[in-house]
C-alpha cells in the first residue's frame, strides 16, 4: 500500500494519522517529549519476564520435571517412607527396624534380668523406637533436599532460566533491539535480571514449598527450617549463570560444566576447595539451621562447614558481587554475533 | 589507493549533505548529556549530526573498518559496497552496537557508545530477527514502550510508524509469518518511533518488491526533506542512485570515493588505473622478440588512446606465463578496447588483475550500475 | 586457455561442463557428514576445555598406574611404619593401594574407569547434540544435506557416527591406552592373557555407543534448542541417577528402581562384557545386567521409532 503522507510539497511537514486521534509529524517533533527512563526499564523488565514464558520447551520441561518430582513425594510420603520403622536388616531380607525394636524390648523384660538392666534396657529400646520413628525429617533432608533438590533441582531451574534470560535472546539475535534503545547498558542488565527472578524463584522456592507440603510432617518441618538457604542459593546460583549469559557464547553448556561437573567435583573434595562452590554454603546453612534436629554433614572434619550467617552472607555476597561484574561485563560487550 | 576522495582542504560549500573532513578542529567538551526525552540545546544543534573520526575497527586480524573519516548534517547519503566492504561494520559503529578500536564517533557531540546518542539515532539493522511470538504491532509497540514513552503514546506511534511504512492493515499478525519485505517495513517503523535525527539503515531495500521500493524511496525523500539525515546502505549502487546522488564507495573497510556517481566516474576516467595482465609464455622455440606474446600485447597496448603506459615486468622462470604492467585512464573505455584486442589477436591471457583493489571495487559498482 | 586451444576455432571459453563422474553410493556420503559435524565441534573451544576435563580422570588413572607401579621399583624389602597401626612391607602395601584404587589392571579398573566418565561424556554430548543436530533443524541447514542424493538415514547414520567418535574419544580408547600402558608396564604377556578385558572394553563401547548415540539423536531431534536439550540430558543421566540412589540406597526401595539410571545400566551390562560379578559392583544392590539390556533395548527402540516417524515428517522449507 502507498504510505499514508501527503504528497503535497508544502504540506510536507504536517502528517495526519487517520487511525489516531491526534496528529503525529514523523514521528512529531512537535509534541512534547514525554519519554522516562524509569519507565522504559519497568517496561523491559515486564517484556523480559513475559519472553521468559515463550521457551515453552524450557517451561513445560521444567514445571513437568517438578510435577514429577512433587508427585513421587507424594506418593513416597503416603507410603510412609520418611521413616526407618519398614527398613529391613539384613537388606530387604529380615525383620523390620520395629520389629528388632520390639525385640529389644522383650528382651528388658526377661525374667532373670535385674531392675537396673531392664531399666537400662526399656530406655534403650524407646530411644531406638523414637530414633527410627522420627528419622523421618534426617531421610527427607538427606535424600529429598539435599540430594534430589540442592543438587538438580535447584541448579537445574536456575541454569535453564538465567543462561536463556541474556544467552537467548543472544542466541536468536534479538538482542540488537534492547542495545539500540537509549536504555543505559546497566540498567538492560539488571532488568533482565529481575525479570528473571520471579521464574526462578518461583520454580525453586515454589517448589519446594510444593515439594514440602507434600512431605508431611518432615516435609513441614523442612520448609521451615531450609527455605532461606534455599533462597539464597537460587539467587546466587541466579547471578552465576546470567553472568555466564552474558559472558559465553553457549552459556548453558557453560552453565552445566559448573553445575553438574565443577560443583560436584569441588562440593566433595577434602579440605577448603569446596569452599569455591554454591551448594556448600546452602547446605553450611540448612545443617546449621537443622543442627537441633539431628542433620548433620556426616563427617564434620571433612566437611569443614561454616556457620549459617557466614554461609548467608557468603552467598548474598556473591550475588551482588557476581552482579556488579556482570553489570560491567555486559556494559563493556561488544556482541559480534548480534552483528 | 587512488586519490578519489576528495582532499580535506577542497571545501565543500556546495554539498551540504555529506562533507567528509579530516581538518576539523578536535572538540573541546562534549556538550552536557540530554535528559531522557529532552529536545536539543541550540549548542548541540550546532554539532555535526554524525562525525567519524578516523576510525577504525578489527575483528581480530581481519580488519573491518579502516581509518573512515564522516560527516553528515542533513540529507540522504548512500554507502555502497560489496558484502563484506565494511558498510554494515560501520552503521554498527555508528549505532553504537560496537566500540571502535581507533578513532572517534559522535552523534551531536556524544560518543555514539553512549546512551545519549542513541536517543538520536533510529536503527534498521540488517538482522532478521525479531521477537517472533508477537505480533508487528505488539513487536513495534514493544519497541517504542522501551524509549520510555507512556502506553497511549506507544501505541499512537506505533500506529503511525505502522502506517508510515504501509503495515497498518497488517500489523495483527504474527511477525513470525511475515515475508521478507514486511519484515524489513516492520525494522523501519521501529526506527521510525522516536523521530530520530539520523537514521541508519542497513540494507533497507533488501527482500522489497518493486513497488514497495518506490513507496520505500518516497518515504526516504519525505523524511530527508523533513530535515532528518538518513544513512543507507545498499550493495546495488542503481537502487541508492534513486534515492541520492550523494554517494561514499566503501572496499576493503576504507571509504574508497565520495560524490555524485557523475564526479566519480569522471575521477576514475581521469586517474590511471595499474592493471596486471598475465601472457601466456610462448614455446621456447617461438622465443625470439617477434614471436614474443608479451611484446606483442605491449605493441598492441600501447596504440590504444587511454594507455599511459606499458612496463614488462621480470617473470619467474617456473611461471608459464609473462606478466605485463599497464597503466590506462578511462577504465571503461580501455576495458572494451582490451577485450577487442585480445579477441582479435588471440592472446592467451592467463590473468587479467587491477592492481589497486580499491579502485578496482568503484570502478565494479560503476560498470555494474551502468550495465543494468 | 588450456594447450587444446585452437586459434581457428570459435572460442568456446566459457562453457559450462556437466559433472562427468560417476556418483558414489549414497553410503560414501555418511563419512563425510561425520567429518564436518567433528570439525565443527572441534573448532569449539569449549569443547577442548570439557574434554580436558574430561582427560582429568584418564590421567589420574594413567598416572595413577604410572606412579604405583614406579613406586613398586623404589621400594625396598624392609617393612614401613604405618603411623601407629604397625609395620608392613612396602610391596604389600602398594598391592593393597592398587586393589583399593582400582589402578590394577583389573576389570574392575576398566569398569570404574568407565563409570567415572560418566558426568563429562554427559556434557559432551549435551553440547554435541544441540550443535550437530540442534543447529541443523533450528538454522534450517538440513536442506543442504538432503537435497544431495542421500536420504535422511544418511544424514542420521553421518551424525551418528560423529556422536560415537565423541563417546569413544572419552571412553573406549583412553580405556585401550589403559590397557596397553598396563601391559607395557608390568609384562607384555598381560595383552595377550587378558585379551579378553580388551574385548570387554570394545564391548562396554559398544553399548555405550549404540545406546547414547541413538538418545542423543533422538532427544536433539525432538528438542532442538540448547537449554531444553541440555534440561532433558540431565534429567536423564543426572536426576534419574539422583533418584534411583534415593530410592535404592536411601528409601530401601527394590533394587530394581536402579533401572531408571540409564548409565549404571550401561554400567551393568559393560561389566557382564568385562566378566564381572554383579556383587563387585558399587554402589550395591544392583539388579542383574539382563533387565539392564532390557531397559537399554527398550529405550533404544523407542528411540529409533521416534526417529522414524520424525525424520519422515522433516519440512524441509521452514
Amino acid at each position: 500500500m502507498v504510505p499514508d503522507y501527503n504528497e503535497n510539497e508544502g504540506e510536507r511537514e504536517t502528517v495526519s494519522l487517520k487511525t489516531a486521534n491526534r496528529s503525529l509529524a514523523v514521528v512529531s517533533p512537535l509534541l512534547p517529549d514525554s519519554t522516562s527512563g524509569l519507565r522504559a526499564w519497568f517496561y523491559l523488565v515486564w517484556l523480559s519476564w513475559r519472553r521468559q514464558a515463550r521457551s515453552q520447551q524450557m517451561v513445560w520441561i521444567a514445571v513437568g520435571l517438578l510435577l514429577f518430582s512433587v508427585s513421587l513425594v507424594a506418593i513416597f510420603t503416603a507410603r510412609g517412607a520418611w521413616s526407618m520403622r519398614y527398613w529391613r536388616w539384613p537388606y530387604r531380607q529380615g525383620p523390620t527396624y520395629m520389629q528388632w525394636a520390639d525385640e529389644v524390648q522383650m528382651l528388658a523384660s526377661l525374667p532373670d534380668a535385674s531392675a537396673e538392666g531392664q531399666g537400662v534396657q526399656a530406655a534403650l529400646a524407646a530411644s531406638v523406637r523414637g530414633i527410627i520413628l522420627y528419622s523421618g525429617f534426617p531421610i527427607f533432608s538427606h535424600w529429598i533436599v539435599f540430594l534430589l533438590f540442592l543438587s538438580f533441582l535447584v541448579p537445574l531451574f536456575n541454569l535453564s532460566f538465567a543462561t536463556e534470560a541474556l544467552g537467548g535472546e543472544r542466541e536468536s539475535n534479538s538482542l540488537i533491539w534492547l542495545l539500540s534503545r537509549p536504555l543505559p547498558r546497566p540498567a538492560i542488565y539488571l532488568a533482565k535480571f529481575a525479570a528473571l527472578l520471579p521464574w526462578t524463584i518461583g520454580l525453586t522456592l515454589g517448589g519446594f514449598v510444593l515439594l514440602c507440603l507434600v512431605g508431611g510432617q518432615s516435609g513441614l518441618l523442612a520448609l521451615r527450617l531450609y527455605w532461606p538457604s534455599v533462597l539464597a542459593a537460587t539467587l546466587a546460583f541466579s547471578s552465576l549463570f546470567y553472568f555466564m549469559g552474558a559472558t559465553f557464547r553457549r552459556p548453558a553448556v557453560a552453565a552445566i560444566v559448573y553445575a553438574f561437573f565443577l560443583e560436584v567435583i569441588f562440593g566433595n573434595m577434602p579440605g577448603y576447595l569446596k569452599r569455591i562452590s554454591i551448594g556448600f554454603y546452602a547446605r553450611c546453612m540448612m545443617f546449621d539451621a537443622a543442627g537441633d534436629f539431628g542433620v548433620q554433614p556426616e563427617r564434620p572434619e571433612i566437611f569443614l562447614p561454616v556457620d549459617g550467617a557466614t554461609a548467608l552472607a557468603v552467598l548474598l555476597g556473591l550475588t551482588v558481587l557476581l552482579l556488579g561484574i556482570g553489570t560491567v561485563a555486559f556494559s563493556r560487550a561488544q556482541y559480534h554475533e548480534v552483528v | 589507493m587512488p586519490d578519489l576522495l576528495d582532499s580535506p582542504d577542497s571545501g565543500r560549500g556546495d554539498r551540504p549533505l555529506t562533507a567528509i573532513s579530516v581538518s576539523r578542529d578536535p572538540k573541546g567538551s562534549a556538550p552536557p548529556a540530554l535528559p531522557f526525552g529532552s529536545r536539543l540545546t541550540e549548542e548541540a544543534a550546532a554539532l555535526p549530526l554524525l562525525l567519524c573520526q578516523r576510525v577504525s575497527k578489527w575483528y581480530g586480524p581481519v580488519i573491518g573498518v579502516n581509518q573512515v573519516t564522516l560527516e553528515l548534517r542533513s540529507g540522504i547519503t548512500g554507502l555502497v559496497g560489496s558484502n563484506g566492504a565494511g558498510k554494515s561494520t560501520l552503521m554498527r559503529l555508528i549505532t553504537g552496537q560496537l566500540r571502535p578500536d581507533l578513532g572517534s564517533i559522535e552523534i551531536r557531540g556524544h560518543d555514539a557508545w553512549s546512551t545519549s546518542a542513541r536517543r538520536h539515532v533510529g536503527y534498521c539493522p540488517e538482522l532478521d530477527s525479531f521477537y517472533e511470538e508477537m505480533s508487528g504491532r505488539q513487536f513495534v509497540e514493544a519497541m517504542a514502550r522501551l524509549y520510555g514513552y507512556p502506553r497511549r503514546e506507544a501505541l499512537d506511534r506505533a500506529a503511525f510508524a505502522l502506517e508510515r511504512v504501509g503495515m497498518a492493515g497488517r500489523a495483527e499478525r504474527r511477525v513470525r509469518g511475515y515475508s521478507k519485505g514486511m519484515r524489513q517495513r516492520i525494522k523501519l517503523a521501529q526506527a521510525l518511533l522516536h523521530d530520530p535525527e539520523l537514521m541508519v539503515l542497513d540494507e533497507p531495500l533488501s527482500g522489497i518488491d518493486p513497488v514497495g521500493r518506490d513507496e520505500f524511496v518516497r518515504l526516504f525523500g519525505d523524511l530527508a526533506s523533513m530535515g532528518k539525515c538518513l544513512l543507507i546502505s545498499s550493495h546495488e549502487l542503481e537502487e541508492l542512485e534513486k534515492l541520492t546522488d550523494h554517494l561514499a564507495i566503501m572496499a576493503h573497510g576504507r571509504i574508497a570515493a565520495v560524490g555524485t556517481v557523475a564526479q566519480i566516474r569522471d575521477r576514475l576516467d581521469n586517474h590511471p588505473l595499474l592493471i596486471r595482465i598475465d601472457v601466456k609464455r610462448s614455446s621456447p622455440g617461438e622465443n625470439d622478440s617477434e614471436n614474443d606474446e608479451r611484446r606483442r600485447l605491449a605493441a598492441g597496448l600501447l596504440k590504444l588512446n587511454d594507455v599511459v603506459g606499458v612496463e614488462l615486468l621480470d617473470a619467474r622462470p617456473e611461471d608459464a606465463v609473462d606478466p605485463v604492467l599497464v597503466r590506462a585512464r578511462n577504465p571503461q573505455r580501455f576495458f572494451q578496447e582490451l577485450t577487442r584486442l585480445v579477441l582479435e589477436e588471440w592472446y592467451e591471457i592467463a590473468r587479467l588483475e587491477t592492481l589497486d583493489d580499491s579502485t578496482s571495487a568503484v570502478l565494479g559498482y560503476l560498470l555494474s550500475g551502468r550495465s543494468a | 586457455m588450456g594447450e587444446s586451444l585452437n586459434r581457428a576455432a570459435t572460442p568456446e571459453l566459457l562453457h559450462y561442463r556437466p559433472w562427468r563422474g560417476e556418483f558414489r553410493t549414497p553410503a560414501a556420503s555418511i563419512w563425510p557428514i561425520a567429518r564436518v559435524a567433528l570439525t565443527s565441534i572441534f573448532q569449539k573451544w569449549m569443547f577442548w576445555i570439557i574434554y580436558i576435563l574430561g582427560l582429568l580422570i584418564f590421567l589420574l588413572f594413567f598416572f595413577g598406574q604410572y606412579l604405583l607401579s614406579w613406586a613398586e621399583t623404589q621400594a625396598g624389602e624392609t617393612d614401613v611404619q604405618l603411623g601407629g597401626w604397625g609395620r608392613m612391607n612396602p610391596r604389600h602395601l602398594i598391592a593393597l593401594f592398587r586393589g583399593f584404587l582400582k589402578l590394577d589392571g583389573s576389570a574392575e579398573s576398566y569398569r570404574s574407569f568407565f563409570a567415572y566418565q560418566g558426568y563429562i561424556v554427559m556434557i559432551v554430548l549435551a553440547l554435541a547434540g544441540s550443535i550437530l543436530i540442534g543447529n541443523d533443524l533450528r538454522f534450517g541447514s538440513l536442506p543442504y544435506y538432503l537435497s544431495k542424493p542421500l536420504s535422511r538415514w544418511h544424514y542420521l547414520l553421518g551424525k551418528g557416527l560423529a556422536v560415537a567418535v565423541f563417546i569413544n574419544l572419552m571412553t573406549t580408547l583412553p580405556a585401550i591406552v589403559l590397557f596397553a600402558q598396563w601391559g607395557v608396564l608390568e609384562s607384555w604377556e598381560y595383552l595377550f592373557e587378558r585379551f579378553d578385558l580388551l574385548l570387554g572394553i570394545l564391548g562396554y563401547g559398544l553399548v555405550l555407543t549404540v545406546t547414547l548415540t541413538v538418545l542423543l539423536l533422538a532427544t536433539a531431534t525432538w528438542l532442538r534448542r540448547t537449554v531444553p536439550l541440555i534440561m532433558m540430558w540431565t534429567t536423564l543421566f543426572f536426576f534419574c541417577r539422583l533418584l534411583s540412589a534415593a530410592m535404592v540406597d536411601g528409601l530401601r526401595f527394590s533394587p530394581r528402581w536402579r533401572l531408571i539410571d540409564l548409565w549404571n545400566s550401561t554400567s551393568l551390562i559393560g561389566a557382564a562384557c568385562l566378566g564381572l560379578d554383579l556383587e563387585t559392583i558399587r554402589p550395591g544392590n544392583q539388579p542383574p545386567w539382563y533387565e539392564a539390556a532390557l531397559v537399554l533395548g527398550g529405550v533404544s527402540l523407542l528411540c529409533l521409532t521416534y526417529l522414524i516417524r520424525r525424520i519422515r515428517g522433516v519440512e524441509i522449507v521452514r
